[in-house]
């Protein structure tokens, strides 16, 4: 009897132990929140209350992007941004968030450089 | 008897060769996608999908599921959704034209090393006499923008069967369950996250990106050899 139930502890404290093990798993190497899903509603359906579902995603998607694995904002997201600004005529508020995915991901710079001139241009500053 | 026995033995030892033949081969991502490590691209451009599917809508619907998977192989993927307005902006409206276009535009405009091109080849319900299934197949493939050589190329497929299941055997009354159950199933179902599981059976044999931690470590990572037999 005292050895089934000290048998029965064990692995009872096994199973424990491999569950926990099974629980820990790594985070995802970026914070997307709700990105895919906004995304797929506003292109199901184009309202101003999905445009702004999907600009809210964006938002938290990138002030929470420190709960992920690299810690970094996502590819994409500061120039999924600067574009919702710049299609609200928010020209300054664009060219800083497009500065700041070239600044985060070089790979970006050659096209976010290409989207400020065009702004520039537009602005008749240069 | 013993020739009893013998002609069991042959028969078990033939069946297993025979199913050992049956199963899928495996390659490793090394050997099957050699170029993607020689090369090396560090940022793919999504290309609006080619929808070559019965629903019109399996486009812009797709098109929401691929930006994800392909950043979290660990490459710097450009925004689909300002892509594929910029490029309306910029007359080009048209995938065939997309597809056709050369390659070095795209790294002209917008610096990318590779470009990602999808084909929907299947996202269709099909109807039988009682029940309903939904087929979702996509093709993915990585081009060079600067040597325009294919560097990767997978497809992946979802089967799922819409008539709610667990209605056999009822007589009648389940039949005429089941039959509703097609229907209300096939009204509602959420396609896209079916695209998602597709694009799960595709990622997994992409060789890691650099932003990720098993970049350029992954080369005998196993995956299912699609290329037709090599005889």
């Amino acid at each position: 009897m005292k050895i089934a139930s000290k048998t029965a502890l064990l692995a009872v404290t096994t199973i424990g132990f491999l569950m926990s093990g099974c629980s820990s798993q790594p985070k995802p190497l970026y914070n997307y929140g709700d990105y895919s899903e906004s995304y797929y509603h506003s292109k199901k359906e184009l309202t101003p209350d999905s445009a702004l579902e999907l600009q809210k995603a964006i938002e938290y998607s990138i002030e929470n992007a420190a709960d992920s694995r690299s810690a970094r904002v996502a590819p994409g997201m500061y120039a999924n941004l600067g574009y919702i600004y710049l299609k609200a005529g928010k020209t300054d508020k664009a060219i800083e968030s497009f500065n700041k995915e070239k600044k985060i991901y070089p790979e970006s710079a050659h096209f976010m450089d290409r989207m400020i001139k065009k702004i520039e241009i537009a602005e008749g500053k240069k | 008897m013993i020739n009893k026995k013998l002609i069991t033995l042959i028969a078990l030892v033939g069946s297993i060769l025979i199913l050992s033949g049956c199963g899928p081969s495996y390659v490793t991502k090394g050997t099957e996608f050699p170029k993607m490590y020689e090369q090396a691209p560090r940022s793919i451009l999504i290309l609006p999908p080619m929808n070559e599917s019965t629903d019109a809508e399996a486009k812009d619907y797709y098109m929401t599921t691929t930006e994800m998977p392909f950043a979290l192989m660990g490459y710097y993927t450009f925004p689909t959704e300002m892509v594929s307005d910029i490029m309306k902006q910029e007359g080009v409206y048209d995938t065939e034209i997309l597809y056709n276009m050369p390659l070095d535009k795209y790294y002209e405009y917008f610096g990318a090393d590779a470009v990602l091109y999808t084909r929907i080849k299947k996202w269709d319900v099909s109807y039988m006499v009682l029940t309903s299934s939904l087929t979702i197949s996509i093709e993915a493939k990585i081009v060079s923008t600067k040597t325009s050589e294919e560097l990767w190329k997978y497809t992946g497929t979802v089967v799922v069967d819409l008539s709610g299941g667990n209605n056999s055997g009822g007589g009648i009354g389940g039949l005429i369950a089941s039959a509703i159950a097609t229907a209300v199933n096939t009204a509602s179902a959420d396609y896209v996250q079916y695209a998602r599981t597709a694009n799960k059976r595709i990622i997994y044999t992409l060789p890691f990106g650099p932003y990720h931690e098993m970049y350029m470590k992954d080369q005998s990572v196993q995956l299912i050899d699609q290329t037709p037999a090599k005889q």
